[in-house]
């Protein structure tokens, strides 16, 4: 897999999400193992904090309200790294990538209500032992500017 | 009294990925690669069926991190690369160990195998605050 170093620095974004209160429950109870049905998230399953959907425990609790699942930040923090592998400049086969490596650095919590504006880009381009190797690198930012996530995603294109 | 936090302490998750989770985690990430949901699709790329998202796996990792600090909203990171797929009926196994405290954080190496014994993650770091 030839990957042209020249796209090396190209930047993708701002992309603007704002996080929804359902949503967010939705995803907690997803990941914890919940089974959702028509117009429900599903019953949460006991180790799923309750800081993370029920709105009354997680107002006594240390935030002071509902925050996000951390990882939950994927859902918006991705689009440079999709838009990237996608774009045509780059020529990827994407039935021969796999999503290789994640690394996410949350800086703050995630509340129903924030718009994260994220933007990215190709951080490198390499290959190694036949095997091509995207680097998308991303930040998102809340409403009042704060750096929330970053967030280092890798691509490997398989022979 | 706080809880405290030392290095070696240890702490364990189990999950299993049930037959329709990379269906529902589909629906609430918006994750709709074919290789997840449609097991001819994962059978076409050669993987022998369909298999589920690695970033719920990460999700995973990061429910056993913020259960052992007991907030999740405490967690500052995780990273790991994925070295195998977790396919429906999969048992994982997330151990984690801590290898520092400092400053109020801790970073803990986390592994996670299936029912086989076989690494689904490797170089899995979490870190989080402790106060």
């Amino acid at each position: 897999m030839a990957l042209d170093k020249q796209f090396i620095g190209r930047e993708y974004g701002p992309y603007r999400y704002t996080l929804g209160e359902e949503k967010m429950r939705e995803f907690t109870l997803a990941v914890g193992g919940a089974k959702p049905g028509a117009g429900t998230p599903g019953e949460p399953p006991a180790h799923v904090s309750p800081l993370l959907y029920d709105e009354q425990a997680a107002k006594a609790g240390p935030h002071g309200g509902l925050i996000a699942f951390p990882s939950f930040a994927v859902v918006f923090a991705i689009r440079p790294f999709s838009a990237a592998i996608a774009d045509p400049a780059l020529n990827i086969n994407m039935q021969m990538l796999v999503h290789g490596e994640q690394d996410l650095e949350f800086l703050d919590v995630m509340r129903p209500g924030d718009v994260m504006t994220t933007t990215g880009r190709i951080a490198d381009l390499y290959e190694r032992a036949r095997m091509g190797f995207v680097i998308v690198t991303s930040e998102s930012r809340n409403q009042h500017g704060t750096l929330v996530v970053k967030g280092t995603w890798t691509a490997i294109i398989r022979g | 009294m706080p809880r405290t936090y030392q290095p070696g302490d240890t702490f364990t998750h189990v999950r299993e990925c049930d037959r329709y989770r990379p269906i529902y985690y589909a629906g609430a990430s918006g994750d709709y690669n074919p290789i997840h949901i449609d097991p001819e699709a994962g059978s076409a790329a050669g993987l022998n069926g369909n298999i589920l998202q690695g970033l719920c796996t990460l999700g995973w990792v990061v429910e056993a991190i913020a259960g052992f600090v007991e907030d999740p909203g405490r967690v500052r990171r995780v990273k790991a690369r994925f070295s195998r797929p977790v396919r429906p009926e999969d048992t994982i196994t997330f151990q984690g160990r801590v290898t520092a405290v400092q400053d109020g954080r801790l970073t803990a190496e986390v592994s996670a195998t299936n029912q086989r014994g076989e690494d689904v993650l490797k170089g899995a770091v979490v870190e989080a605050f402790i106060r």
